[in-house]
């Protein structure tokens, strides 16, 4: 059976990839993805993190032949999916945004955590969830209230 | 450039066939990668073969009477998610947290970490303090080292080109204990220094440890031995601070100044005592 992995429901061979390649530059250039972002790429910003079934990742810290079999769920699948929809209208209904580059990490990250433990998770637990991930324009007033919309949001 | 072959086995025997066949220098033994992908970007390691342990089944860990034996691969956060390692062994649990940042402890493994012995790790001194042994297993069977032993310097351990680090044990033999660090942010940033202290009162006796120092963490027995009982006097805490922060260890460097470092060890040994010690009807 050939080698794959799923990005955002489409399977992807394996068998070109070389072994050291992040499974950020698979996505962002082999693939095309670019709304995963890379910032820092050393595991500090969050601005890559995409979803390995169904749970945050720091894609730059991956390397993609290890994912093999897994399930990629990237920022422009995250609509797809009904907690990734509403973390979206959170972010856009505070103004959480403001140059964007490291909105996709905040928005998979957060969709992750949401999966993970609901909304029964105290608002203040899931920003310490997201103590990874950097944003340098919104003194993060606007994330943290995205981030409590999203929570209530949840059915 | 030649391309990097990425090999996963599902077994120990097949891990560790992998290694014996390799040339000693062409491979690299990934855990979690959060430290190793950093160095092979930057060309400071330079490998022809990846062997990944993710698919060994050494990820869990179980606690018995004596204490905790982790397997080296499991995930920081999953002995994050462990409700009784805050109470059993402090501060081991607040140096797990210290790691960069919850997305970042997903991947993180203490094996890894041990071997790639950063002077600046935070589980390393702790791990000193709480006298662990690093299981290492090879093609000549099973060893066993202490943390001490096991640690030579910067990037430089024991651990021979054929072995691999299977597990760690930690004895429960210090029940009171704390980890403090300081740095610049406290998450995702590397600590300007890190102090352990632990309490055995097996023995009646402290010991003190120091993270964030050139070339690895060490303890700090001279320090330590000014503090006496489960609860040490004033006078037997400053003193310990005072001959914590002469250490020869807290030099300048990109992250801190020394005056800075020696000022922030004795700061954090006293902070780290009163932590440690239980308190009367408070919480431990």
């Amino acid at each position: 059976m050939p080698a794959v992995l799923h990005v955002n429901g489409r399977p992807v061979p394996l068998d070109e990839v070389p072994g050291d390649e992040r499974l950020l530059d698979t996505l962002r250039w082999r693939l095309g993805l670019r709304g995963t972002k890379e910032g820092c790429r050393s595991g500090g910003c969050g601005a890559c993190t995409v979803l390995v079934d169904g749970h945050g990742r720091l894609s730059c810290l991956a390397l993609t032949r290890e994912l093999e079999g897994t399930a990629v769920t990237t920022v422009e699948a995250a609509a797809d999916d009904p907690v990734g929809r509403l973390v979206q209208e959170a972010f856009v209904e505070e103004g959480a945004a403001q140059c964007g580059y490291c909105t996709p990490g905040f928005v998979m990250a957060l969709t992750g955590l949401l999966r993970e433990r609901g909304s029964a998770a105290p608002t203040a637990e899931l920003l310490r969830g997201l103590g990874g991930n950097l944003c340098r324009c919104t003194g993060y007033v606007a994330i943290a209230r995205a981030v409590d919309r999203a929570r209530r949001g949840l059915p | 450039m030649t391309p990097v072959d990425l090999v996963v086995p599902a077994t120990e025997a097949e891990a560790l066939a992998e290694l014996a066949r390799a040339v000693p220098g062409t491979v690299a033994i990934l855990a979690g990668g959060t430290d190793l992908l950093l160095d092979l970007d930057d060309r400071r390691l330079d490998p022809r073969r990846l062997i990944s342990l993710r698919r060994l089944p050494w990820a869990r860990h179980r606690w018995d009477a004596g204490g905790l034996t982790l397997g080296s691969t499991e995930p920081l956060s999953s002995l994050e998610a462990d409700e009784e390692l805050p109470q059993r062994l402090p501060a081991f649990a607040q140096a797990i947290a210290a790691v960069g940042s919850p997305a970042l402890r997903r991947q993180a493994t203490v094996g890894g970490n041990l071997g790639r012995a950063a002077p600046a790790s935070d589980l390393t001194p702790v791990l000193l303090a709480l006298d662990a042994e690093v299981e290492l297993v090879g093609p000549t069977g099973v060893r066993r080292l202490l943390l001490d032993r096991f640690l030579r310097g910067s990037r430089d351990t024991a651990l021979g080109h054929e072995e691999l680090i299977r597990s760690v044990r930690i004895p429960e033999t210090r029940p009171s204990s704390a980890y403090l660090w300081q740095r610049v942010r406290p998450a995702n940033d590397i600590s300007q220094i890190g102090v352990t202290v632990a309490y055995s009162p097996g023995d009646g006796r402290w010991r003190l440890s120091l993270g964030g120092v050139p070339p690895r963490p060490v303890l700090v027995p001279e320090s330590a031995g000014e503090l006496h009982g489960p609860r040490p006097g004033e006078e037997e805490v400053t003193a310990a601070a005072e001959r914590l922060s002469k250490h020869p260890g807290l030099v300048a460097d990109l992250r801190a100044s020394d005056e800075h470092r020696r000022r922030l060890a004795s700061t954090l040994c006293s902070r780290a005592v009163a932590r440690a010690v239980p308190r009367p009807g408070g919480r431990p």
